[in-house]
Order: structure tokens, then C-alpha cells, then sequence
């Protein structure tokens, strides 16, 4: 990739505004304001918000689903309203539903042919994402008889039909058990090592915090606040240290060693782990990562 | 990147535009809309027994069974394509949009226009094969029995001692009633007529709300189209009396607007056993192909405003 193309932004949103009519007439209710947002490639961007922020709206203006009422989208510096910014870039909508008379080879099978693949090259890259989201066993299946999980992942796999350079997740874990929640998480992880951007918007926020590595959280439309998760999370004026096999006599040091250099003690107690990694453990044979 | 290296290829309108007309074809096969050939097959051949009284001479025995038969046959056809381009036309947009499946495939590179174009494509093959299927048991049937009808007349002709000439005469008049290229011809007219209302039923259903509003619109429209000629004669002939060029341009746009489907009155002088000249043919096409590109250009021009 030249240098060119890489310091052209996968998502470059400016100024976003966005006003729907409501249904009493005249009355705009504005659901973007001024949004503005800058995705480079390889990054794993999470926007999150509680419900009706503007999250899903603003991946629609990026998508060209809705028109911008003012300001600018763009997908490696191609306007979205233009046809060929989809070339490079994946979708995944909110509980997405699909064909259900169609298996999930022929699901993948139409996307690909859409972006314009075919013949043995589709066939193989067919069979490549239903290794890659695990859906192999459910190739010949009806999308009918999919269980949540399982739509999501056809769903991702059809995103990443024609291999985009962007992909784009609205609420990418919603309604999905711990398991196939995880799933998902793991293939984001796998994208981001391809050199894949992501951008993703959740309510999981344990969720972005593992996968994303910038975030902006949206609120009533504006956003609030935006950056690298390392920088927005951390609290300054704090150090940890997590020890393993430590006694209270070393731990009874510690203390007054900090005491007498002025520092104050916050916390000290056992880490815990969280649910969902409890979950896990007790619901999967040892295959946690 | 990946194990298979894509050099993206982005694919031409016509072979998206197959591709979104086959995955729609498929999904109403899937929907078994086929099933109702079956109900067709038994009209064709319950059409044999509807044999009215006669009132005319021995010479015409079995003609009326012949016509019963291609006028209950072109009467279903016309029945059933309209019906399946109404009604598949009106469920396949708002289900996209309702399954969110829409989103997926404008999210994809696919212009508005390929997809409009694709799902309109889809219903029409729908129709085209299920009417070239009727057709084919509708000239079957027709052809066994108009057989049956030749070898009734000959033998009633020979035993009354007709003339050689007079019994060349009556075969040509019942060879008019059995199976033609004029009525291939009035087929291909309920194909055109289908067409024009598949169309219609796209256009209203990218601003309709729902499936039902655009059904009980389209059929709406397809009733006023057998009057609006009607219509638009009452109202020149009040311009030519009064008002004048208000009232006749009005009358212009709507025939320009809502199709005249009694330019399709040519279906039933086939039935009467009357031939369907070329001419009239190539004009039915040409009503056709103008309605279908206008309501798809009408469409176009409302989807590719629409949010979503």
C-alpha cells in the first residue's frame, strides 16, 4: 500500500448534520448535529450512545442510506452518496434478517455476484468466509433455520464478501448469547489483525473496550467525546500494580514504603474476573483463549 | 490480506441487475406461486365441457367449445399474471425494507436504479414463464380438441354430400379457432398488459406505506384503465363544445400517465377467431415498453430520494 493510500482516512465524517421530519409536519427533529469523525485504516473504531443518539444514522449517512441535511461522508476519500464508495466498504445492520429461502452458500453467493465476483474465484471465497465464521457445517442450511448467532455471522460474512478494506457493524452482539457474542468478538479481532478498519457501534461497552481502540461517545446527536480508549480511560494520577503470589508481609512493605514517600493507597484487594469470562468457563469445554 | 486475493471487480448494471432479477425470481418460486398452474390446467380442461347451446348451423359444431376453451384460458392468464405482477411486485420492496435485507444490498455497490430494475425483471420472468407454461397446455388442449372438431365437421360435412369447396371453406374457418399465431400474439398482449401493471405496482410501492395500499392502488388503476378511453372521449368531445385546449390537454396527460387498456380489446377479437395483424402488435409492444420505462423512470426518480 502506497503512502498515499494510507494517509487517506477510511471514514472521514465532517460536520455531520442530519434533521428528519417529524410526523406532525413542519416540526425537524434533528438526530445528527455537527458530528464530525475520523477513521484511519487498520483501526477498530467503536461510536457508542445510549438509544437514539444518532449512532444508526449516522452509519446510514456514511452508507448513503440517508443524505447528509448539511456536511460531508466519506470512504477512503469517496463521497458516500456516490455508488462506487461501496466498493471498499462491508455492512452488517442491526438484527439483520436476510433471505430466509435462500442457504447461507447462496446468501453469500448473491452479495458476491452483486459486487461484481463470480465463477470459481466466488466459489472459493464462498467457501474461505464460512470457514472463517465457522458456518461451514451450515452451508447448505436455510437462513430459516439460523439461530441468532448464526445470522449474525452469515450477516459479517456477507459484509466481507468482496472484500472490503472497511467494515461497518451496527450493534454487531445485539440479542446473541455469551458464546456467539465471543464469536463475533474473536472475528473482529481476526479483521483487525487482516489490517481490516472497523467500525462499530454497540451497547456493549465491556465489549468496545476489549475490541476498539478508539472510541467517541455520541449523545442527543453531538458528539461528546472522542479518542484513543487508552487516553480516555485512563485516570492520570493513578498507578496499578497487580501482583501474583504476594504475602501480607510484602504487601504490609508496600504500604509503608508508599506511606513514607508521600503517595497515597487507593485500593488493595483480589482482581476479579468478569462475567462473561466466568460464563465462558463454565459453558465451554477449555477452548477460551 | 486474505487466503483468496479479490481484484475487486465491480460488475456491469446488466449482470447486477440479472443477478437481483434471478434472486427475486427464485424467492417466488420458493413462495410456491407456482401452485396455481395447477388450477389453471384444470380450467383448460374443464373448459372442453362448457359447451354452450347452439344457435347457429351443424357447421359450427364445436366451434364454441374451441372459443370456451381460449376464452377461459386467456381469461385466467390475464387473471393470474396481473394478479402475480400486482401482488409480487407489492410484496417484495416493503419486505426488503421491512427485513432490513434492503440495507445489505445498497450498502453493497449496487446503484438504486440497478435494484428497482432487477426486482420489476424478476416479476416479469415470474409472469413470462408462468404464461409461457399456460400457453403450452392452453395449445395443447386446443389442438387435441380442434383436431376432434375438424374430424366431426368433415364427417358431418362428407356424409351431407357437401361440395369439395365448401368443405375447404369450413376447414379454414375452424383451423381459425384452433391454434394460431394471433393467439400466441394475444398471449404475448397479456404478457404486455402484466408488464405494464408490474411496473405501476413498483412506482406506488416506493411511496406506499404498505403492501395493501399498493395492491388495492394498482388494481385501481388497472379498472380505470379499461374506462379512461371512455373518459377521455366524454371529456375532448365537452372541449370541443366549451372550455378547448384546458380539457384536451388534461385528456393527453392523463393517457400519457394512466394506461388505456382497451388498446388490449384485440385479446378478445382473438378469441372470436379473428386474426391480430402484425401492426397492432407491434403497437400493443410499443404501449408496453413506453409504460414500463416510464413508471420504472417514475420510480427511479422516487428511490433514489428515499431514506431509509
Amino acid at each position: 500500500m502506497g503512502l498515499m493510500a494510507e494517509t487517506i482516512p477510511a471514514v472521514e465524517i465532517t460536520n455531520l448534520v442530519k434533521d428528519f421530519k417529524t410526523s406532525f409536519g413542519k416540526k425537524l427533529l434533528r438526530a445528527v448535529d455537527g458530528v464530525s469523525l475520523r477513521i484511519m485504516p487498520g483501526e477498530v473504531y467503536g461510536l457508542i450512545g445510549p438509544n437514539g443518539s444518532g449512532k444508526s444514522t449516522t452509519m446510514k449517512a456514511l452508507l448513503g442510506l440517508v443524505a447528509p441535511t448539511a456536511g460531508h461522508c466519506a470512504i477512503f476519500g469517496k463521497d458516500s452518496l456516490k455508488v462506487d464508495s461501496r466498493n471498499d466498504v462491508g455492512f452488517l445492520p442491526e438484527n439483520p434478517y436476510f433471505y430466509k429461502h435462500l442457504s447461507g452458500a447462496e446468501t453469500l453467493k448473491f452479495y458476491g455476484k452483486l459486487c461484481g465476483l463470480g465463477g470459481k474465484l466466488l466459489d472459493a471465497r464462498i467457501s474461505e468466509l464460512l470457514a472463517l465464521v465457522d458456518l461451514e457445517g451450515a452451508r447448505d442450511r436455510r437462513l430459516g433455520g439460523y439461530s441468532k448467532g448464526m445470522l449474525q455471522r452469515i450477516g459479517l460474512a456477507q459484509a466481507l464478501v468482496q472484500e472490503p478494506r472497511l467494515v461497518i457493524l451496527d450493534e454487531p452482539t445485539a440479542g446473541v448469547d455469551p458464546v456467539g457474542s465471543r464469536q463475533i468478538r474473536d472475528l473482529i479481532f481476526r479483521l483487525k489483525e487482516r489490517g481490516i478498519t472497523v467500525f462499530l457501534c454497540s451497547h456493549l461497552l465491556e465489549q468496545v473496550q476489549e475490541v476498539c481502540d478508539h472510541v467517541g461517545i455520541i449523545f442527543r446527536g453531538k458528539m461528546v467525546k472522542e479518542g484513543r480508549l487508552e487516553d480516555l480511560i485512563a485516570i492520570e494520577d493513578q498507578t496499578e500494580i497487580i501482583l501474583k503470589d504476594a504475602d501480607p508481609e510484602l504487601i504490609g512493605k508496600i504500604t509503608a514504603l508508599v506511606e513514607a514517600s508521600g503517595a497515597s493507597l487507593v485500593r488493595t484487594g483480589k482482581p476479579r474476573t468478569t462475567l462473561e469470562r466466568l460464563f465462558l468457563r463454565e459453558t465451554t469445554e477449555g477452548d477460551e483463549p | 490480506m486474505t487466503g483468496i486475493q479479490l481484484n475487486k471487480p465491480q460488475g456491469s448494471h446488466f449482470g447486477r441487475i440479472w443477478v437481483i432479477a434471478l434472486h427475486a425470481f427464485t424467492q417466488l418460486v420458493r413462495m410456491k406461486v407456482f401452485y396455481f398452474l395447477a388450477v389453471f390446467a384444470v380450467i383448460a380442461i374443464a373448459s372442453n365441457f362448457f359447451d354452450l347451446p347452439q344457435h347457429e348451423g351443424p357447421e359450427s359444431v364445436g366451434i364454441n367449445v374451441l372459443r370456451s376453451i381460449k376464452s377461459w384460458s386467456l381469461g385466467t392468464m390475464t387473471l393470474f399474471s396481473v394478479v402475480l405482477s400486482i401482488v409480487a411486485t407489492a410484496l417484495l420492496l416493503p419486505k426488503d425494507v421491512e427485513d432490513r435485507t434492503l440495507y445489505t444490498i445498497l450498502a453493497k455497490p449496487v446503484p438504486r436504479l440497478d435494484y428497482l430494475a432487477g426486482k420489476l425483471l424478476g416479476v416479469l420472468l415470474l409472469v413470462f414463464v408462468s404464461l409461457a407454461l399456460m400457453d403450452i397446455l392452453m395449445t395443447v388442449v386446443l389442438h387435441l380438441r380442434a383436431g376432434m372438431v375438424l374430424d366431426q365437421q368433415m364427417a358431418m360435412a362428407q356424409a351431407r354430400g357437401w361440395p369439395a369447396e365448401a368443405i375447404a371453406e369450413l376447414r379454414a374457418d375452424t383451423a381459425l379457432h384452433g391454434p394460431s399465431w394471433s393467439l400466441q400474439g394475444a398471449v404475448w398482449a397479456v404478457f404486455l398488459r402484466a408488464s405494464i401493471m408490474a411496473s405501476l405496482a413498483l412506482l406506488i410501492s416506493t411511496f406506499s406505506t404498505s403492501t395493501l395500499f399498493t395492491t388495492i392502488i394498482s388494481f385501481l388503476i388497472y379498472f380505470i384503465g379499461h374506462f379512461q378511453a371512455d373518459a377521455r372521449d366524454a371529456y375532448l368531445q365537452a372541449g370541443e363544445a366549451g372550455q378547448g385546449m384546458l380539457v384536451r390537454g388534461a385528456g393527453l396527460v392523463m393517457s400519457l400517465v394512466l394506461p388505456d387498456f382497451q388498446n388490449f380489446n384485440v385479446i378478445d377479437a382473438v378469441i372470436e377467431g379473428q386474426a391480430l395483424p402484425m401492426v397492432a402488435l407491434a403497437k400493443l409492444s410499443a404501449i408496453g415498453l413506453y409504460y414500463a420505462i416510464f413508471f420504472t423512470g417514475a420510480s427511479w426518480f422516487l428511490f433514489a430520494k428515499k431514506e431509509f
